[in-house]
């Protein structure tokens, strides 16, 4: 027979608390602030950790979404990724025209400095954010909704690890991924223009693009990609599993997912630039 | 404080254990500190913000033992539920199944240390982007070092279950979407089962039924009812099942359980 015991005679007065001015509402905000703030830092660091936890088949389990999440996030992408890459390529060789006769020196060191650097690395996250990023966001709500979380840890499922982590995993992969593709793919976008209107040469654009590369840009290329998955695949996780119980929180929390990835991806990006300009100083030709 | 899966404070040693390859599952003894068999919830309290489901709570179910709980709709029974499972962490006090507490965050803890939950959600929990099949062995396959089974026993034990509950072969391969709410169920029963839970918490097991899946749920219940090693924990409004089960029921009303019969929502003394 189950013991039980209830304690306090019932009192509906104490169910409700005093109503707070004004200074109580602006307490009240700054304490939610941290409490969402330290919500967001467990969803990446209770990821991250649960890479380390016990499980060997948990580990071959969760190995294989994280497979099945880089071909959903980087290769169905990479049609998408491959029209935008050519035109992109082909407007800076068009616009560079219209200002001033170019040749293929200072095309390939144009595409460098903005195709490579800056543009690469943006765009590639904006599309996996809108692609990828709102799916994400989007199924994870709809399972919060679903009951399909609770469903995994009734199994003993540890949800950081079979939802999150491989999402982060596939992120971060695909955007590094891509964007080399990108910028392989931007770059014969425009020598593809330069041909038909500058009369540029292969050799002049190589030439152009590999004096403009310089070494500290793999390091910049890493860090950015690095980091521009992490927050994509971090942020679309995060909002889509704040979803409490209304199916109309889903679409609210992923458009949240999709601006707040990429209002914090440009932030990243302008902030690595400013760094590594600012640590190894303005390129020397 | 926590991460969206409202994660209690976690042990940072669970997380560093290593795991041997293959041993033998364990069967739960009563944990280092001599504490009891069972659910238990001490002084345990949860609440949305200010609308309160339970206040201030001690029980303890023990090993073998069945409780059900009633209430009116939107009182917090299937939140009752969820919070006896270890699924979402007590505002105050805490809640320890077989002297194990439970992070929501790393619930393969428990499984480690021999406490396996079966849980059926009022509208089956299924994983949507899998098969019936698929749902049912994900488990099975996620702690196949920890039950010491490879991968054609994981299939065998899956499609043993599934006929157990007399899913057609042809719904093995069926998404969730695709399969009625009564098979959806019998999956997500399947899928409980097929874990050899020592605990089972169950939401509403009859709701929406058609009479052939009833009498197999009902069927299922009494069996574990009647187990020795099995804790059960129903939330449930149902008559027929009340009157068919003949468990120790409790009715959870403005955040407190009452048991049956009681006229007024006062302090009850410790239960024997």
């Amino acid at each position: 027979m189950a013991r039980l015991r209830s304690t306090l005679p019932y009192d509906p007065r104490t169910d409700r608390i005093a109503e707070a001015g004004w200074l109580g509402a602006v307490g009240h905000s700054a304490i939610q602030w941290f409490l969402d703030a330290d919500e967001l830092i467990h969803t990446l660091s209770d990821a991250v950790l649960s890479y380390w936890a016990p499980g060997v088949a948990a580990r071959r389990t969760v190995q294989r979404v994280i497979i099945a999440q880089i071909m959903y996030t980087g290769v169905q992408a990479l049609s998408l990724v491959s029209a935008i890459a050519f035109l992109l390529g082909a407007s800076i060789i068009i616009q560079t025209n219209l200002m001033a006769p170019a040749d293929g020196e200072l095309i390939g060191k144009i595409l460098v400095a903005v195709v490579l650097r800056e543009l690469a690395p943006l765009l590639t996250a904006i599309v996996v954010a809108g692609r990828s990023g709102t799916a994400m966001a989007t199924e994870l709500g709809n399972m919060k909704v679903n009951s399909e979380v609770l469903a995994l840890s009734s199994l003993g499922i540890d949800p950081p690890r079979y939802i999150v982590l491989p999402r982060l995993v596939a992120s971060i992969v695909s955007v590094l991924v891509l964007m080399i593709y990108f910028s392989v793919v931007a770059i014969f976008g425009a020598f593809v223009v330069a041909q038909l209107t500058a009369n540029a040469t292969w050799g002049s654009l190589y030439s152009g693009v590999s004096r403009g590369v310089l070494p500290f840009d793999l390091g910049l290329f890493l860090v950015k990609g690095i980091g521009l998955g992490a927050i994509v695949g971090w942020l679309c996780c995060h909002y889509g599993l704040q979803v409490k119980s209304s199916p109309t929180e889903v679409p609210q929390k992923a458009s949240r997912a999709v601006v707040m990835s990429l209002l914090c991806g440009v932030v990243y990006s302008t902030f690595v630039t400013a760094m590594f300009y600012w640590i190894v100083g303005p390129p020397i030709h | 404080m926590g991460g969206p899966f409202e994660a209690t404070p976690k042990n940072q040693l669970g997380l560093l254990a290593r795991v041997p390859h293959n041993p033998p599952l364990v069967e739960p003894q009563a944990s280092h500190s001599g504490a009891e068999l069972g659910l238990v919830l001490e002084r345990a309290t949860f609440s949305y913000g200010d609308l309160w489901v339970l206040k201030d709570t001690d029980l303890h179910v023990p090993r073998g033992g069945a409780l059900l709980v009633t209430g009116d709709n939107g009182v917090g029974k299937s939140t009752f539920l969820f919070l006896c499972a270890g699924l979402v962490p007590a505002t105050t006090g805490r809640v320890l199944l077989d002297g194990r507490a439970p992070h929501v965050a790393t619930p393969s803890d428990l499984v480690r240390n021999g406490v396996r939950r079966g849980v059926l959600f009022d509208s089956g929990g299924l994983l949507s982007n899998l098969s019936a099949l698929n749902n049912v062995t994900l488990a099975l396959r996620y702690h196949a070092d920890v039950f010491g089974i490879d991968e054609r026993e994981i299939e065998r034990r899956a499609r043993a279950a599934l006929s157990e509950l007399r899913v057609a072969q042809t719904d093995f391969h069926a998404l969730p979407a695709h399969l009625s709410l009564g098979v959806r169920k019998r999956v997500s029963l399947a899928r409980a089962l097929v874990l050899d839970p020592n605990f089972v918490f169950f939401d509403d097991p009859d709701a929406g039924l058609d009479s052939a899946t009833r009498k197999l749920v009902y069927d299922l219940l009494q069996r574990f009812r009647d187990d020795p090693k099995i804790t059960m924990v129903i939330a449930s409004n149902s008559r027929p099942l009340i009157e068919r089960l003949s468990v120790e029921t409790v009715e959870l009303r403005h955040g407190y359980l009452l048991r049956k019969n009681s006229q007024t929502p006062s302090s009850l003394g410790p239960a024997g």
